[in-house]
Formats: C-alpha cells, structure tokens, sequence
C-alpha cells in the first residue's frame, strides 16, 4: 500500500536517472503536483489533530498525537526535500547545457536525441521536455551568462578548450544560420554551401548544429 | 552528505525494522490497517527519515523512552557480516542493498557497532583492490554506460566470476570502479599520444 513519501522518492528515482542522460527527460509536472498535493494533506491533518488543544498542547502529556505529528512532520520535511532536489538536479543540467551553447529553442524542442528514448515516454505534448519555469530559467541563466561573457570582448569563455590543429577550417551550413561578421567579412551562411572560414570564427554555430565540419 | 544529494537521499529511503513503544490510534496505516490502532510492540520495516527521528526523538517521558526501538536492517544482519568474514569478494552487495555503505554508516551513527565496523573496513578494502584490478583489466573500447563496462569484463581471464563480481557491486563501489577505469584509460591514451611525438 502507498505510503506518505513514495511519490516523492519516485520523483528522486527520476532525478537519479537524469544524471546519467546527455539530454534532459521530460518534466515531471504530474508527479510534482502529486508531491505538492501530498504535503498539502499532510498539513491539514496536522491542523486538525492540533485543533482541540487550542494552542496549548503538551506532547509529553499526549505522546500518540506527538508522536503522529512527528511523523507528519518527518513526511512534509522529505517531500520537500526530494521536490528540491529533483528540481536542482535539472537545473544543474540546464545550467550545464546553457555553458555548453544549447539554445533555449534547441532545448524546448527536444525531448529525443536518442532513437528509442524520451519520444516513446514522453506522451501527447511532447513539445517540450522544460516546464514553463524551467524555459524561463534557461533564458534568464543565458542572459546573465551573455551578460558575464560579454566583459571579455576578445576571449570565448564558452569556446572548446581543445587547442584546434589548423586556423581555418571547412564547413557545410546545415541550417540557414543568416549573415555572420568576421574579421574577412561578412558571410551569408545558406544551406548546403561550403565555406572556408576561422574556426573560432564558427565554433558555436558547430556546436549548435548550423554548421558541419567537412574533413 | 549535502541537502541535495539524490545517493543520499536514496539511502534515507532504506527500510530498517522498528518496534513501536507506545500505542498509537492515528498510525495504523504504517503497519497496512488504517484507521485501526498502531499497537505497543508492532514491528514493521519503516524507511530511515521516519525511523530515526522516532528513534532518537526525546518523547518527554521520564524513562526517556522514545517512540521506536529499531533493529539493524537484515542487509547488516548477521548473515551477511559472517559471509563478509569467510570472503568480502564473494558476497554481491548490491543484492542487499543499492547504498550498502551509506546505510551501513548511517546505522553505525545511530548505534554503536565495533565489530560491523571492522567488518566493512575490511570488507572495502579487500573489494576496493579487486575493484580497481577489473577496472584496469576491461578493454580500452569500453563505453560509459554500466551494462557496457560488465559485459566487457568477460574477456578478462577471470571470466564469468569476474563479470559477477562487478554487477554485485553497490552505489558507491561502481564509482569508485568508473572513476578507476577512466582514470586508467586516460593514462593510457595520454601514453599513446607522448610515444607519438
């Protein structure tokens, strides 16, 4: 039989299996209103068993209610902690992508980079794999880091640390990316042409999926 | 130990067996009869963020007796420390329990244990050298994911023991194998790259 706890330790089991994703599965919004609604029970049962002390309740007088308490208590004190904890370890993970230059279209649109994975679980809005917080955190956590990374106008806080073995490199545009600057000019990337460009130049436009490197 | 750790948070759900001290009308869905009294004496398994604070919470009795005794769980009972004591590489913790180690020090917080604790100390170092020897062993083309890492371990002479060893591993132990096993991999690709130049 379920006992008080179950869900939220069903939502941490959840948290468990995010760790080991490369993509982020789908929110769990169902079971999260279930934990919440969970801990709202529990606080009206604790209002009523205290309501015929008015105030005044003495729990070594009445060791069976202070003992019921307790464990009310015990259960409102663990939903919360697994609600946090569920929610910090995709935030974690957003955070992460966020450095890693996935875009907030990137990430809303998921949820299935993997063949078999999320799509198959995931059910009819399967648009998107953030809770609407979670899509207005991305944005915000983006913006501040646009905002950090833009003190150094000549270094990439975000770029690859692995040292590139040539300057210039070959690409082909997947995806219409529009105009870019660089230092030789602008560039209309268009899908399906080729370029020869620096690769510094491109490197977030590769990791974004815009462009391929050829070669 | 942190507030948000999900392995920790795992381990408070472990199930460890508790008795009631006192009678209590409201809890009988603890024991599967709500609505009925939870009686003095009733022993039921209760996961480790209920159990504990019952356990050490001060019930304002004059005999400082508090709400629950409890018992080591069977995942450290007997049984199990005898076998840890004839081979510790012969017993598969995870079939105990997912965070042996974690529930087993959470315990020894609660109660003391001198013999358990010498147990496991012996216990994790003969396993940690075994951990480590497989770790070095499984092939260079070996994947992240866990199933990966266990079925790659077939070919390592050992055979099928060392495949079963490995899957009997808990929580804490399959870390420390991942981290010996990239950490071994990492120095051998390096070595590849400096023999190259």
């Amino acid at each position: 039989m379920p006992m008080y706890g179950d869900l939220g330790n069903k939502l941490v089991q959840h948290a468990k299996r995010t760790q080991n994703l490369p993509h982020l599965p789908p929110y769990q919004a169902e079971l999260v209103r279930s934990v919440a609604r969970e801990v709202r029970d529990l606080d009206r049962d604790v209002a009523s068993l205290l309501e015929p002390f008015q105030g005044s309740f003495d729990p070594s007088a009445e060791q069976a209610t202070a003992c019921t308490l307790l464990v009310n208590h015990l259960a409102i004190r663990r939903n919360k902690r697994c609600l946090l904890a569920y929610h910090r370890t995709r935030t974690d993970k957003l955070e992460e992508l966020v450095w890693n230059g996935a875009d907030i279209l990137d990430l809303a649109g998921q949820p299935a980079p993997g063949p078999n994975g999320a799509a198959a679980t995931s059910d009819a809005n399967a648009s998107s794999s953030l809770s609407p917080q979670e899509e207005d955190y991305v944005r915000q956590y983006s913006d501040l880091l646009a905002a950090y990374k833009g003190q150094w106008t000549d270094i990439d806080l975000t770029g690859s640390l692995e040292p590139p073995r040539d300057l210039f490199i070959d690409v082909r545009v997947l995806k219409d990316a529009g105009e870019i600057q660089t230092e030789y000019g602008a560039i209309n990337l268009t899908k399906n042409s080729q370029f020869y460009v620096r690769q510094g130049d491109v490197e977030r436009l590769i990791a974004q999926g815009y462009l391929q490197k050829l070669g | 130990m942190s507030y948000y750790d999900i392995d920790s948070i795992l381990t408070d759900a472990e199930k460890i067996p508790c008795t009631f001290q006192l009678d209590v009308p409201e809890l009988g869905y603890l024991d599967n009869q709500p609505g009925q009294t939870l009686k003095t004496g009733t022993k039921i398994l209760l996961p480790l963020w209920i159990a504990e604070m019952l356990a050490i919470a001060n019930t304002g009795d004059i005999d400082n007796k508090s709400f629950v005794d409890f018992d080591l769980p069977s995942a450290l009972g007997n049984d199990v420390q005898q076998a840890l004591k004839a081979d510790p590489r012969a017993v598969p913790l995870r079939d105990q329990s997912a965070h042996f180690y974690a529930l087993a020090t959470h315990m020894m917080d609660l109660s003391d244990e001198p013999q358990l604790s010498a147990t496991l100390r012996r216990t994790f170092v003969t396993r940690a050298a075994e951990i480590s020897l497989h770790a070095r062993k499984v092939g260079g083309g070996v994947g992240k994911g866990k199933g990966g890492a266990s079925e790659e371990a077939s070919n390592i002479g050992v055979g099928g023991a060392g495949e079963e060893f490995l899957r009997g591993l808990e929580e804490w132990e399959r870390k420390l194998f991942r981290k010996a096993h990239d950490g071994s991999k990492a120095a051998k690709e390096w070595m590849e790259t400096v023999k190259k130049h």
